[in-house]
C-alpha cells in the first residue's frame, strides 16, 4: 500500500517550463543580479529562497530521523513502512537540495530546529501504539506546512533550481499527506479522510428529473 | 471503531500533545506565506524590469494557450449574442491529447484517466498571464474605452491580457433592467461610466439606484490600482471601479485570482462573472458563498480590490462603503439587472415546445435527464441552485503539479452559476478554462460520467443557445 513510485517527479518535470520567471520585482533585493534586465543572473537567491533551503533541511532532516525511529519504537506495520518511505524519499530529497544549496552558496543547518528537536524528544518518550499515533499526528502537520513551503518557494523564491525543486518535490509531499492521513484512519478507526478525493468511483444515478 | 487499548494509546499521545502545545509554540510559517510582502525595489526599478520581461510573460502564456486550445475564430452560422455584437464560437476547443478521442476518454474510469495522464490540458485549471504577480487583468477594449472616457489608465506594465477578442463576452453589453423590461437594452450600445451614467440612466432609475450606480462606477484604491510603489500602473492610479470588470453590469472576461486561498501559488484564477439576474442569487461569491448581495459588495473591496489581505489594503487605501447609506444603494441597483430576454422560455424556464426546434427540446430533455445539468441548474430558480458543489476534478488528474509557477490543486466547491443568457459569458468555469459551449458539454460529460452521443452533445448546445 506504501509503496510510492517515481511518476510524480516525472510528470512534474514534463510541465515545468524550461526557465523560471521572475516574481514581482517590487519585492526583490536590492543588490539583485541580473545577466540582462528581467534575466537574473545564475543562483540569484533572495530571502525566500535562502530561508526555504533551511526549514525544508532541517525538516527532511527530521523526516528521517523520525522514520528510523519509527523502524524500533513502532508497532504497526503500515507505521513501519511509512516511516520506511519517509527515510527513503527525504534522503533523497535531502541530498538534492545540499546540492543545490551549495551552488547557491546557501549554508544549510546542521541540526534539527526546535520544533523538530521538540518533537523527537516526544517521540523518544513513547513507544507502541502511543508512538504510531503522536508519529502520524506530527507527520500530518509537517506534511502539512511543508506544502505550504513548497508552494510558497514556487512563487515567492527567485532561484529558479530551487523553485524547480520545489515543484518537483510538491507531488510527491502531497502523497506523502495523503498516505500519513490513511495511516491515521487505520490506526484510529476513524472514516479515511482522504483529501485529495481518491478514487471513489461515484455511481452515478441516471434519474435526475425532479 | 477502535479497541479501547487504541483509544488509551490515542488519548496518551493527544494529551501529550495537548499539553506540550500548552507549554510552547510552534513556529509558524512565513508571514508572507499569507500576507503581502511589502515592496523592497523602487518603483521605477521595478517597473523597468517588469517591462524587461513582459514579452517573455505573454510568450509562456500564449505557449500554453496554443498547447491547450484551439483559438481560431469560428463563429457559428448566424448566432449572435445578445447585443447583436459578437458571433457565439463554434466547435469544442480543448485540445485532446495524442492518440485519445472523446469518446475512448468518456468510455475510462477517472482512475485510468488519472494514471494515464490524459485528461485534457484545457479541462485542467487555468493558469494566470503571471502568477507570482497576479491580480487584475483588463481586457483591451476596456482598456482603450476607460482612457477615452476618463483618461484614466487600466493598462499593466507587467501583463497583458491574454485571450483573444472573439472568444470573450461582447463589448460593450446590453443592459436589461428587471424594472423596464419594455425597454430593451438601455445602454444605448455604450459603456456605463463615470463620465456618461448620468445622461444615460436619468428618467429610468431611481434616485437611490443611482447613487448606488455612481459608487458602482467611481475608481477606488485596488492593490495593482493605486498610487503606492506597489502597483502595476505606470502613474499613480485613482483605481478601479466595480463595473471595470463588470462591464455594463455583465463581463468583459478581465481576470484576476482567487482571494480565498493561500500561499500565492496555489490561488486559482478567476474570470469575472456576470451580475445579470442579481435579483435571483442567493449566495455569491465562487467560493465564499457570502449571503446578501449587500454582504459581497460591501466585502469585495477586502477581496477583489485586496486579495482578502486588509492589512495591504489599509496601507494603499481601502474604500469602506457604510452599509446602510452606500451598500444598500448599490445593491439596489444590482437588484435590478435582468438577464437577456430568453423568448423561448416559459414562466417556469421550460423550453415552450411550440417555439423551440425539435432539436433544442431534445437537449432540453438531456438537460434535464441524462446529462444531469438540471440536477444543479434547475429551470425554475434561474438555472441555479444556490448552493455549492465540488465536482471533483482531481479523479482525473495528479493534483499539486506545476503549471506556469501556478500549483495546481483541487478547486473545492465553487457555486453553481446560472446558465441564463450563458452565450453572452464565455469563457466558462469559474476560471475561465473553456472557452465554448461545446467544451462545456465535453468536460461535463466526462465529469458526471454520462455517456452523451455526438447528436446528444450537439442538442445540449442547441438548447444552451436558447436560455
Amino acid at each position: 500500500m506504501l509503496r510510492w513510485t517515481a511518476a510524480p517527479f516525472v510528470l512534474a518535470i514534463a510541465v515545468l517550463p524550461a526557465a523560471a520567471q521572475i516574481g514581482n520585482p517590487g519585492f526583490m533585493g536590492a543588490d539583485t543580479r541580473f545577466d540582462e534586465p528581467g534575466a537574473l543572473a545564475p543562483h540569484q537567491t533572495n530571502n525566500s529562497d535562502r530561508l526555504f533551503a533551511r526549514l525544508i533541511a532541517a525538516g527532511g532532516m527530521a523526516e528521517v530521523e523520525f522514520g528510523r525511529l519509527s523502524q524500533d519504537r513502532a508497532e504497526a506495520d503500515a507505521v513501519k513502512d511509512f516511516g520506511r518511505l519517509m527515510v527513503e524519499d527525504h534522503t533523497t530529497a535531502g541530498d538534492k537540495l545540499k546540492s543545490l544549496a551549495e551552488e547557491a552558496r546557501i549554508p544549510l543547518p546542521d541540526k534539527p530546529d526546535p520544533d523538530h528537536a521538540r518533537m523527537r524528544k516526544k517521540l523518544e518518550q513513547l513507544e507502541g501504539e502511543a508512538f504510531d499515533i503522536a508519529y502520524i499526528e506530527g507527520q500530518i502537520v509537517d506534511h502539512v506546512k511543508t506544502v505550504q513551503l513548497l508552494a510558497w518557494e514556487i512563487d515567492s523564491g527567485q532561484d529558479a533550481q530551487l523553485q524547480r525543486f520545489a515543484a518537483e518535490t510538491l507531488p510527491t509531499v502531497l502523497h506523502h499527506l495523503q498516505l500519513a492521513r490513511q495511516v491515521h484512519s487505520e490506526l484510529t478507526g476513524s472514516v479515511p479522510r482522504d483529501t485529495l478525493a481518491a478514487a471513489e468511483a461515484d455511481d452515478q444515478e441516471q434519474d435526475p428529473a425532479r | 471503531m477502535p479497541s479501547s487499548k487504541r483509544m488509551a494509546a490515542y488519548l496518551a499521545a493527544v494529551g501529550s500533545a495537548v499539553v506540550s502545545a500548552a507549554l510552547v509554540s510552534a513556529d509558524p510559517l512565513p508571514p508572507d506565506t499569507t500576507y503581502r510582502p511589502l515592496p523592497t525595489m523602487p518603483f521605477s526599478d521595478a517597473k523597468a524590469l517588469d517591462e524587461a520581461q513582459k514579452p517573455q510573460v505573454m510568450e509562456r502564456q500564449e505557449q500554453l494557450l496554443r498547447q491547450r486550445y484551439d483559438l481560431a475564430d469560428r463563429p457559428m452560422n448566424g448566432v449572435m449574442m445578445s447585443g447583436g455584437k459578437n458571433a457565439v464560437q463554434d466547435g469544442v476547443r480543448v485540445r485532446l491529447p495524442d492518440g485519445v478521442t472523446w469518446d475512448d476518454l468518456a468510455a475510462m474510469t477517472p482512475e485510468e484517466i488519472k494514471e494515464r495522464g490524459v485528461l485534457p490540458d484545457g479541462f485542467k485549471p487555468l493558469p494566470h498571464v503571471k502568477q507570482t504577480a497576479g491580480g487584475q487583468v483588463f481586457p483591451d477594449r476596456q482598456i482603450e474605452e476607460i482612457d477615452r472616457q476618463e483618461s484614466r489608465n487600466l493598462r499593466r506594465f507587467d501583463v497583458d491580457f491574454d485571450l483573444p477578442d472573439h472568444l470573450m463576452p461582447e463589448f460593450p453589453p446590453p443592459i436589461f433592467l428587471t424594472t423596464h423590461p419594455e425597454l430593451g437594452d438601455v445602454s444605448r450600445g455604450e459603456l456605463l461610466t463615470i463620465k456618461n451614467f448620468y445622461e444615460i440612466l436619468n428618467g429610468i432609475i431611481t434616485p437611490v439606484q443611482m447613487e448606488g450606480l455612481r459608487l458602482l462606477l467611481t475608481p477606488f484604491p485596488q492593490e495593482e490600482f493605486n498610487q503606492t510603489e506597489d502597483r502595476k500602473v505606470a502613474d499613480q492610479s485613482l483605481g478601479v471601479a466595480c463595473l471595470d470588470c463588470h462591464s455594463n453590469f455583465n463581463t468583459n472576461g478581465a481576470f484576476h485570482l482567487t482571494p480565498d486561498v493561500r500561499p500565492q501559488a496555489s490561488r486559482f484564477r478567476l474570470d469575472t462573472t456576470s451580475l445579470r439576474g442579481m435579483f435571483n442569487q442567493q449566495i455569491h461569491g465562487s467560493k465564499r458563498s457570502l449571503r446578501s448581495i449587500e454582504d459581497f459588495t460591501e466585502f469585495e473591496q477586502r477581496t477583489a480590490y485586496f486579495n482578502g489581505d486588509h492589512v495591504s489594503a489599509t496601507r494603499k487605501g481601502a474604500n469602506l462603503p457604510d452599509r446602510t447609506n452606500q451598500v444598500a444603494m448599490m445593491a439596489q441597483m444590482q437588484n435590478i439587472i435582468d438577464f437577456p430576454p430568453a423568448p423561448k422560455l416559459d414562466p417556469f424556464g421550460r423550453l415552450d415546445p411550440s417555439k423551440a426546434s425539435e432539436q433544442e427540446l431534445e437537449g432540453e430533455r438531456i438537460f434535464l435527464g441524462k446529462g444531469r445539468c438540471g440536477e444543479c441548474h434547475i429551470p425554475q430558480t434561474s438555472f441555479m441552485d444556490n448552493n455549492m458543489h465540488d465536482l471533483k476534478l482531481e479523479r482525473f488528474y495528479k493534483v499539486g503539479e506545476t503549471v506556469n509557477d501556478f500549483v495546481m490543486l483541487p478547486d473545492g466547491p465553487i457555486k453553481t452559476f446560472t446558465l441564463r443568457g450563458i452565450k453572452d459569458t464565455p469563457p466558462y468555469l469559474h476560471d475561465g478554462r473553456l472557452m465554448t459551449l461545446a467544451d462545456t458539454v465535453e468536460f461535463f460529460n466526462l465529469v458526471l460520467g454520462t455517456k452523451l452521443a455526438q447528436d446528444e452533445k450537439d442538442a445540449l448546445v442547441a438548447y444552451l443557445l436558447t436560455l
